[in-house]
């Protein structure tokens, strides 16, 4: 056909039957207009609906009995007082529910309750759930629940995870995945380098803290032979999916209703209250709630990883990167979570915006028995940016170079490669940013 | 025990424990949901509610103490259809995000208001303090106090005249 270039535009065009460029004033009808949040005036009025706001009549209260221990076999369980509490309906435990599968967002290797000679990862893992008429007799119930365990190693640092005699969090070793990266010849680049800097950068444990803490509602249609889940996803059709597996339920006996969201920021991609309120709302036949407090919910769910990054680079004296080497090493606590895809998105990312034509890294998320780590904002890169930054700086300092200048010599530019092989074709814009930033702060250069 | 206390300008009288908690009388037992909880301990400012006129924590009250006391929450301050100036503030701009955090924010608003009618920013900001939010980072949330402060300003005077 003709050598016409197709815009993005053009490609929206021929295949949507939406056409952006059918009337210009359509597609001015958002962008650079104030527009009212749909939700807004309920959340002003305090109308809207939260899964914690949700109450139904005849409604019973969960409470998780969580692990005693970070790393330990569950020898014993004993739920013979805590069922003597007056308002008590049901406890349960994995004795009870012998056909539980795990569940995971990627690796399905959480289990929803610990079963005996089991082990329990973290203080966050499920013993055993209490239904009561009120919360304050499922938390009374839940204190009498009696427990033996056999201790193990408690490993709360990757580097020991990683030792040959440490103790194998789970079956197949503490190396959860590992992925490599290379381009170039990164020794060969380091040969044409004047200046190598090499330094070791920690990030640490952050929890998304959302104002909401999980919380949700169920109940189970016994007609329909479904369960109704009411509770903030980041997943919807994810945790359906999940949920369904791991009960060996079919997915459209799972149905899960998204109230609205008090905050996310990653830490409710993975399943928190859903499972247990399945459980209980089968096993039971009334509705029951499930609300996690703020300590729960930071022992219990996602943090974002804290990642040690070690970086190795090579720039030439007139200021041009050479070669990069990065070692990205993650915690990602006792489960995988979303840990598989973040502490490698962070080293695919490790020379941030910046041209280097030879690089080499590798990755390893381990296991640990802290809280697991997964899902928060940036998913990896955050951690990687901190440490590309601080050593852009450091270089920029050997260099006696002005980093701002440093930075500019080697910024991404129209054309350029991304370390895993993506050709930046449109929207780069990074140059610009770093001079409207040298601009707006008024930077007078430095060395 | 029973205590009587006026909620949102209406009287009520209910049976409480030593054991409840203000928080809990008010989303439980009256079913103002709007009312939130965010940590349990007074620290993040989601619960907040205006007793006796003065902006407390009510994670941090034990019900009885509501015994007599006269309490405004979120769920108090729209007349009928017509909003509060602080809520049509905060709408308009756009300080609303997940939205857990705002009727702790308007409480804390009013309560500002209600006793300095028109604040600089910087005493916008130490009334707010009390509040965290983790979505918008305040900017609006301050905008949209200063901007509930004129609306208010501009009716009172209006009325003078």
């Amino acid at each position: 056909m003709s050598d016409k270039q197709y815009s993005v535009k053009d490609y929206y065009c021929k295949h949507t039957t939406r056409c952006s460029s059918e009337t210009i004033k359509d597609s001015k009808r958002f962008v650079g207009q104030d527009i009212l949040k749909a939700d807004a005036e309920d959340k002003v009025t305090g109308k809207a609906v939260y899964a914690n706001d949700i109450t139904f009549d005849d409604m019973l209260y969960l409470k998780v009995k969580r692990a005693v221990h970070p790393h330990a076999i569950l020898k014993d369980i004993d739920t013979s007082k805590a069922k003597k509490v007056k308002g008590v309906v049901d406890i349960f435990t994995a004795e009870d529910i012998p056909d539980l599968r795990k569940f995971g967002l990627i690796i399905r290797d959480q289990p929803v309750l610990v079963a005996l000679g089991k082990t329990m990862r973290y203080l966050g893992d499920a013993l055993a759930v209490v239904a009561a008429e009120s919360i304050e007799a499922a938390k009374k119930a839940v204190d009498l629940i009696e427990v033996k365990i056999e201790e193990l190693e408690v490993i709360t640092d990757p580097f020991r995870a990683m030792e040959a005699d440490a103790v194998n969090i789970h079956p197949d070793g503490n190396i959860l995945i590992t992925h490599n990266l290379e381009t170039g010849d990164v020794e060969a680049g380091f040969a044409e380098s004047d200046i190598i800097v090499e330094r070791k950068y920690q990030t640490q444990f952050i929890d998304q803290l959302p104002m909401q803490n999980e919380a949700g509602t169920a109940f189970y249609d016994e007609r329909k032979g479904r369960v109704n889940i009411w509770a903030a996803t980041q997943w919807l059709h994810d945790i359906q999916a999940d949920v369904a597996q791991s009960l060996r339920l079919a997915k459209d006996q799972i149905r899960i209703i998204q109230p609205t969201i008090g905050g996310a920021f990653g830490k409710k991609e993975d399943v928190s209250v859903h499972i247990h309120l399945a459980i209980a709302a089968m096993r039971t036949g009334r509705p029951v709630k499930l609300t996690f407090s703020r300590e729960e919910s930071m022992i219990t769910q996602s943090k974002r990883h804290p990642i040690t990054i070690i970086n190795k680079t090579g720039v030439s004296s007139d200021g041009y990167l050479k070669a990069w080497q990065t070692k990205f090493i993650g915690d990602t606590g006792a489960y995988a979570s979303s840990g598989p895809a973040v502490v490698h998105k962070g080293m695919y990312h490790a020379t941030g915006p910046y041209n280097v034509e030879n690089i080499k890294g590798i990755s390893h998320a381990v296991y640990t028995n802290n809280t697991y780590a997964g899902a928060m904002r940036g998913f990896g890169t955050t951690q990687g940016a901190f440490a590309y930054e601080s050593q852009m700086d450091i270089m920029a300092h050997e260099l006696k170079m002005d980093p701002a200048e440093f930075r500019q010599k080697n910024i991404y530019q129209l054309g350029s490669c991304t370390p895993n092989g993506q050709r930046l074709n449109h929207s780069v814009n990074a140059e610009e940013t770093i001079k409207k930033v040298m601009e707006l702060s008024g930077w007078k250069g430095g060395k | 025990m029973q205590i009587k206390f006026k909620v949102n300008g209406e009287a009520r009288e209910i049976e409480v424990t030593p054991f409840h908690r203000l928080l809990d009388l008010l989303r439980e037992d009256l079913g103002l949901t709007g009312v939130k909880e965010g940590c349990g301990k007074g620290e993040c400012g989601a619960c907040s509610v205006i007793m006796n006129g003065r902006l407390i924590p009510s994670c941090l009250v034990p019900a009885p103490q509501a015994d007599g006391a006269e309490i405004i929450t979120i769920e108090g301050l729209a007349e009928g259809n017509s909003l509060h100036p602080l809520q049509e503030a905060f709408i308009e701009t756009g300080a609303v995000q997940c939205g857990f955090c705002i009727p702790g924010m308007i409480m804390a608003g009013k309560n500002l208001l209600d006793e300095n009618p028109s604040p600089n920013e910087k005493e916008v900001r130490t009334a707010l303090s009390g509040n965290i939010c983790r979505c918008t980072g305040y900017t609006k949330i301050i905008e949209a106090v200063m901007l509930a402060a004129d609306k208010m300003d501009s009716k009172g005077s209006g009325s003078d005249e």
